[in-house]
């Protein structure tokens, strides 16, 4: 019950934020050679010469009613451009999560058992120019590494799956994957590293090394099964980031997702559009805390929600 | 409107084109990798270069450019302009086809004018239109109010195209209409953000009048099967494009990407003069720019080449408002506004205008690096003459808002025109008077007047002459150079892709 007010400020907080923003999408819509006249006409059809007042009760009369709207520019209901890209961004989501989550936990449990070692060291470096190097930059290099030197992938663009076939949709992605993990892998390698270090002091840890629990057990079993609530939040930020898309990623590697959908709509003052996509992003990541809450009742049973 | 020295020229043009190069060979698909895809493909409403360069595939209007930007029959067969200049008639050429194989008519120019007038943010063009007239099958008439010896330039326009769709279409909305033309090419998969591919169209039927292509018109041939426009915002992603073989040609290319193409001698790079045409823009509504002598001494602190260097884009320096190719061109008259490096005369100025110190804002944008980097450079040489000066940097959005609304704070802004410097009085006139929002110039106003009823191409160019002046000497604006673009593609597969304004692949075709 906590979502709906929630989704009601993301509504409102989205509106407002949006209207503030000097720039009309009127001027957009006409283009650069338009009269002073075509502008006020389109606005006018537009309904853009409303207050906002009367403009935000509209929304949300519709709203209300299940509609999201049109988008000013594109020529289609906010949920179709958003179900157009959908596929895109999950794609990557997942096939960047896939990376990331063996990756990230596996260095970080590393990290924390061979502490203040030169593993440690090393694995927290990486983590560090993980988490530090622009994904641009890192995305221009790798191109200039992958496709161009070696030809291994290709440059930019998305193969969809359906029509394309497993191959080609593997391809096209899991460069930008792999770019977009660099920073995941860091923050989710730091972090597993620190619960892994608080839990793998505790006596229970000492315990079992003293019963002749194999390191792997214990480490695999005893330690990580306890830090894995920590993981789990990470994981599910990591989830929200990766949905609500990247942008530079997306950009660069010419990805028609949801972050440049978002980044076209807010630069052409698509009002509709945005206040759209950003009200099914609350919805997205309300989701996934859901997902999160449940998670927590299964790797850990003193959870109990009643 | 086409005169035979301009019919020469193209002739002469579009003759040198294919005769250098080989056999054309049919089929085959080519890749061009720009930066963004069209927002809508109604030409009737398109005005960005990303869109018109599609629609001139899909769509055909009565006239078109030509490759020196002269007006030339396209639909039409033939012009005639009634001696007072208010009736122009159209013939049109028989049997042409719209990609739904039904024939094209005068009921579909009627048709396509008439939804001009009510959707285009360019109708108020046609505001003096007094009436159409469709006589037969293959007339058109258009009767003006009052003359206007330049009408079919107007026509002409590339920029919200006069493009023939078919007459069903009339009644639909601005972005609605169902993408059918009459041109070379057809819509093919359009997937927004993405990539959009249009195919040959095999019922096409060329301009047989016209021995090859001439810029916008003349006998268009496709020889490809289909061309893929991929949209790829990233400079660095569509150099690696090129240079992987996922992409065959490739637009917007920065100058200093161009230099990775170094050494392979298969890629050939473009670069295109003319493009576009950049210029301060100075609110006249906002004081202190309201003092024309405010406005002359920011005109003479300007320092053109310290400008461009910063830029980072190809570019040449040109005084005029149109480029020295055009009738309208005035030779050196223009001169003494441009590039005059000279703070002294600017102090001179604000002494007479009894400038105090009141704050210049100069506003720019973070999109586009060359605008913002010639604001910057314009500001420390203000500064330098004594101006009080703020920068304020701003989205694109809010950047051309302000200027075409008037809204916000600034006096000084940038901007890029392309088909204006290209297509000259008639096309500048909006721009001249909206974005440094000039009301009340009974000078300029009378000049405008004077350029549409000349019948006498010479006093249209006097015309022109006191237009480019007032602008000019009241610094409404104030010119920076001629803004070129760069072109890549793989030379070794892509034969006769030509250097224009707009991209075009008709008469390109593969090894």
């Amino acid at each position: 019950m906590q979502s709906i007010p929630v989704l009601l400020l993301v509504a409102v907080l989205s509106f407002i934020l949006m209207h503030l923003l000097p720039g009309d999408p009127a001027v957009v819509i006409a283009g650069a050679d338009a009269t002073p006249a075509a502008v006020e006409r389109i606005r006018r059809e537009l309904g853009l010469d409303q207050s906002i007042w009367r403009q935000l009760l509209s929304w949300f009369l519709n709203l209300a009613q299940g509609k999201f709207g049109s988008s000013l520019v594109l020529n289609q209901t906010v949920l179709s451009a958003v179900g157009e890209r959908l596929p895109v961004t999950l794609s990557l989501a997942a096939l960047s999560l896939a990376i990331t989550l063996p990756i990230g936990i596996a260095l970080g449990i590393l990290a924390a058992y061979f502490r203040s070692s030169w593993i440690d060291a090393g694995v927290m470096a990486i983590a560090l120019i993980g988490v530090s190097a622009p994904s641009f930059w890192i995305a221009i290099v790798s191109v200039i590494l992958f496709s161009v030197k070696l030809g291994w992938v290709p440059s930019a663009g998305y193969a969809p799956l359906l029509t394309a076939g497993p191959g080609a949709w593997f391809a096209s992605l899991i460069q930008p994957a792999m770019v977009l993990s660099l920073f995941q892998i860091g923050f989710l390698a730091r972090m597993t590293r620190s619960a892994m270090l608080d839990v793998l002091e505790q006596d229970f840890i000492r315990t079992a090394r003293a019963k002749g629990v194999s390191e792997w057990r214990t480490v695999g079993k005893h330690g990580f099964r306890n830090a894995l609530v920590a993981v789990v939040t990470v994981s599910g930020i990591i989830l929200s980031l990766l949905i609500g898309g990247s942008v530079v990623v997306e950009q660069v590697f010419a990805l028609p997702g949801i972050g440049r959908l978002v980044v076209q709509g807010i630069m052409a003052r698509d009002y509709p559009l945005i206040q759209g996509t950003m009200l099914l992003f609350g919805f997205a990541f309300v989701l996934i805390n859901v997902a999160v809450d449940i998670i927590y009742t299964l790797v850990d049973p003193r959870v109990r929600y009643d | 409107m086409i005169t035979a020295l301009g019919r020469l020229t193209a002739l002469l043009g579009a003759l040198a084109t294919p005769l250098h190069a080989a056999e054309p060979n049919r089929g085959g698909s080519l890749v061009y990798a720009y930066l963004s895809g069209p927002g809508t493909l109604d030409p009737h409403v398109a005005s960005s270069l990303v869109e018109l360069e599609v629609i001139h595939h899909l769509f055909e209007p009565l006239v078109a450019i030509d490759n020196n930007y002269n007006a030339r029959p396209v639909l039409a067969s033939k012009i005639e302009t009634s001696a007072d200049a208010t009736v122009f008639t159209f013939t049109l050429r028989k049997g042409v086809k719209f990609h739904n194989g039904k024939e094209m008519t005068s009921a579909d120019v009627l048709a396509s004018f008439e939804r001009y007038r009510k959707v285009s943010p360019n109708a108020s063009v046609l505001a003096d239109v007094d009436g159409f007239e469709t006589p037969d099958p293959y007339g058109f008439v258009i009767r003006l109010k009052k003359p206007n010896a330049v009408f079919v330039d107007v026509l002409k326009s590339p920029v919200y195209p006069f493009e023939i769709l078919p007459a069903e279409q009339k009644d639909k909305a601005a972005r609605e209409i169902d993408i059918i033309g009459t041109g070379p090419f057809m819509l093919g998969e359009w997937v927004k953000d993405s990539h959009l591919v249009i195919k040959r169209f095999d019922g096409y039927v060329p301009d047989e009048s016209a021995p090859g292509p001439d810029g916008l018109a003349g006998r268009r041939t496709a020889y490809l099967d289909q061309v893929r426009y991929n949209f790829v915002p990233e400079a660095n992603a569509r150099v690696a494009a090129l240079q992987t073989g996922n992409a065959d040609v490739i637009g917007d290319v920065p100058r200093d990407l161009a230099k990775r193409f170094d050494g392979q001698a298969n890629i050939t790079t473009q670069q295109i003069f003319p493009y576009c045409m950049q210029v301060f823009v100075v609110n006249t509504q906002a004081a202190p720019t309201t003092n024309p002598l405010v406005r002359q001494a920011i005109e003479a602190v300007v320092n053109i080449d310290d400008i461009t260097g910063a830029m980072g884009q190809i570019s040449r320096p040109g005084h005029s408002l149109v480029y020295a190719s055009s009738p309208y061109y005035q030779g050196d008259a223009m001169k003494p506004y441009y590039d005059q490096r000279n703070p002294a005369k600017a102090k001179e100025l604000l002494k007479q205008a009894g400038y105090n110190g009141e704050k210049i804002v100069l506003q720019t944008n973070s999109n586009y690096p060359n605008f913002r980097d010639a604001i910057l450079v314009l500001s420390e040489q203000m500064k330098d003459a004594g101006f009080n000066v703020a920068v304020d940097i701003v989205d694109w959005t809010t950047n051309a808002s302000n200027m075409q609304r008037g809204t916000g704070v600034w006096n000084v802004s940038t901007t890029g025109y392309c088909s204006n410097p290209l297509l000259g009085p008639q096309q500048w006139k909006v721009m001249f008077y909206t974005f440094p929002h000039v009301k009340d110039d009974h000078v300029l106003d009378a000049a405008y007047d004077a350029f549409y009823a000349s019948l006498d191409p010479q006093k249209r160019i006097a015309a022109w002459a006191d237009i480019e002046k007032r602008v000019l000497e009241q610094a409404y604006m104030i010119k920076i150079a001629d803004m070129g673009t760069m072109r890549s593609y793989n030379a070794a597969k892509v034969v006769n892709f030509m250097p224009y304004y707009i991209v075009h692949f008709w008469d390109v075709w593969l090894k």
